[in-house]
């Protein structure tokens, strides 16, 4: 309890430094590159033209999903994964990442994760603009669903803060870990829904299974906006699964943090 | 009447755990069995220090010296005891640290007076100070990177000295750069002092520098404390020692 207040303190006090923290973070990550921050945007467009170049145009497989061409279904998923992605091997060195304020003067670590996820969603939030642009020149504009997005960015934006407190603690702890988590993160990619639909498969558990996996909630989420056309509560196995999910990673980021906070320091 | 306490050790013990590999390290996080060495940097530490004072550490390295001074800025924590600061903390040990390399010179004044806790008014308030003190002319909107190491020093020094602390702390800080900055620095540390509600915490091995600044001396030896008390008497102890 006292290390949940502890961290909430921090950033109630820091609050408008947070805000700082992640402009700065996001400015260092593309300055010094002449296109700037316009990399980030850059890349995501690759991947998006390679998979309408792929799909559409060389193999001219994969069918189209409730009369969305395929890429279209696989972009739907892949935008919050683009986010994801960052997030589950750079909130892993988030704190190693920052290292020069943690071992050399008083600083809230705890504000750490929140600031470098913050700093991401900025660019998940062009993205996402790029993509309703895109949707909309296939002539499906947003609607009504639309609303859910906030709720999903939410969640994996929560998720993905106590994930990045509890794996950046570990891996400044131990470097070990840090490159355990860049060899799992492909497999968090394939035991995932991004570029398979978890609901078509026959078993019953190994759905529920996956529904595990925050990302396979989260990337089905943005997919039930953009294509499926459903609303969130209409599959509460999911919003369960994440529920629990989150609880476990919340116990293991208090867990870590407690353990580790004094230590830190004097180990990086 | 005698001022409150600004900084106070209660039986502070710090202990380094020093473990043969990281994976060692990682292990030990879930068992107590992995086998580490100890190193303990302070051991049993107890003191007081009022609000005006001036206090000069004394001791040869390894004692223990750095390590408090850590310990007073809240950047590393005790194994057990309790430390007990009250008060804004200005430490001139580490120049550049918290500097961000890829922003100018007046953007890291801000960012780092913002760490410090101080709001825009503030900041805008010491900002001249700071770049006049620094004075390292049309880099200040440059980014850090391309600066010397003594400019960083520099502007580090102006950022700690200016932002109004409660209590200074300061480790052999006052040799940045030429004689001339040298002279500059002693004499705003000075001009601190003469405030009579600033609290310094010295580390010196330059015995006159510490006779100047300072009125009480605290002698140290592999973490324990051997002497405490005026000036003077601090330095006849530890030079009888060596």
């Amino acid at each position: 309890m006292n290390t949940i207040k502890e961290i909430l303190d921090e950033h109630l006090q820091y609050k408008e430094q947070i805000i700082k923290l992640a402009k700065s973070d996001l400015v260092k990550t593309y300055r010094g590159a002449a296109l700037g921050w316009s990399w980030a945007i850059i890349k995501p467009l690759i991947t998006l033209f390679v998979f309408w170049f792929a799909f559409s145009v060389g193999l001219r497989s994969g069918k189209p999903v409730e009369g969305y061409p395929f890429f279209l279904w696989l972009e739907a998923g892949f935008l919050p994964w683009f986010f994801m992605q960052e997030m589950i091997t750079g909130g892993a060195g988030c704190i190693r990442k920052y290292s020069h304020l943690v071992t050399k003067m008083k600083f809230p670590v705890s504000i750490i994760p929140t600031y470098v996820n913050l700093s991401h969603l900025f660019i998940h939030l062009i993205i996402l603009g790029i993509t309703f642009v895109l949707f909309a020149a296939f002539g499906h504009a947003p609607d009504i669903y639309a609303l859910q997005i906030p709720l999903y960015m939410f969640m994996m934006l929560v998720f993905f803060i106590v994930w990045s407190l509890f794996a950046g603690m570990l891996s400044a702890l131990s470097k070990d870990f840090q490159n355990l988590v860049t060899a799992l993160s492909s497999a968090i990619f394939w035991m995932s829904g991004i570029i398979y639909n978890v609901d078509d498969i026959p078993s019953r558990w190994v759905r529920i299974l996956l529904k595990f996996n925050p990302v396979t909630v989260i990337a089905t989420g943005y997919r039930r906006v953009f294509i499926y056309k459903k609303w969130f509560w209409t599959d509460k196995v999911s919003l369960v699964c994440f529920a629990i999910t989150l609880t476990v990673a919340i116990l293991g980021a208090l867990w870590a943090y407690r353990k580790l906070r004094k230590e830190i320091p004097d180990v990086l | 009447m005698e001022n409150e306490v600004v900084v106070r050790f209660d039986n502070v013990t710090k202990l380094y755990k020093l473990y043969k590999s990281s994976r060692a390290r990682f292990k030990g996080l879930f068992s107590k069995k992995v086998p580490y060495k100890e190193n303990r940097a302070v051991k049993n530490l107890s003191f007081e220090v009022r609000r005006g004072e001036s206090v000069a550490l004394f001791g040869r390295n390894g004692a223990g010296k750095s390590t408090i001074l850590k310990m007073v800025t809240g950047v590393t924590f005790p194994t057990e005891g309790e430390v007990y600061v009250n008060g804004k903390v200005s430490a001139l040990l580490e120049l550049s640290a918290g500097f961000d390399i890829e922003s100018t010179g007046r953007e890291n004044i801000s960012f780092k007076c913002s760490l410090m806790s101080m709001n825009e008014e503030e900041i805008k308030a010491v900002e001249g100070d700071i770049i006049k003190f620094a004075d390292i002319g049309d880099y200040i909107d440059q980014p850090l990177r391309s600066y010397s190491s003594g400019m960083k020093a520099r502007l580090g020094f102006a950022i700690n000295v200016n932002a109004q602390p409660d209590i200074l702390i300061v480790d052999e800080a006052l040799s940045v750069g030429d004689k001339a900055f040298q002279k500059k620095c002693k004499d705003k540390v000075a001009e601190i002092m003469a405030d009579e509600d600033v609290t310094l915490l010295f580390v010196t091995h330059s015995l006159t520098t510490a006779q100047d600044f300072c009125s009480r001396g605290i002698v140290l030896e592999k973490g324990t404390k051997l002497f405490d008390g005026p000036i003077e008497e601090a330095i006849e102890f530890y030079e009888a020692k060596n």
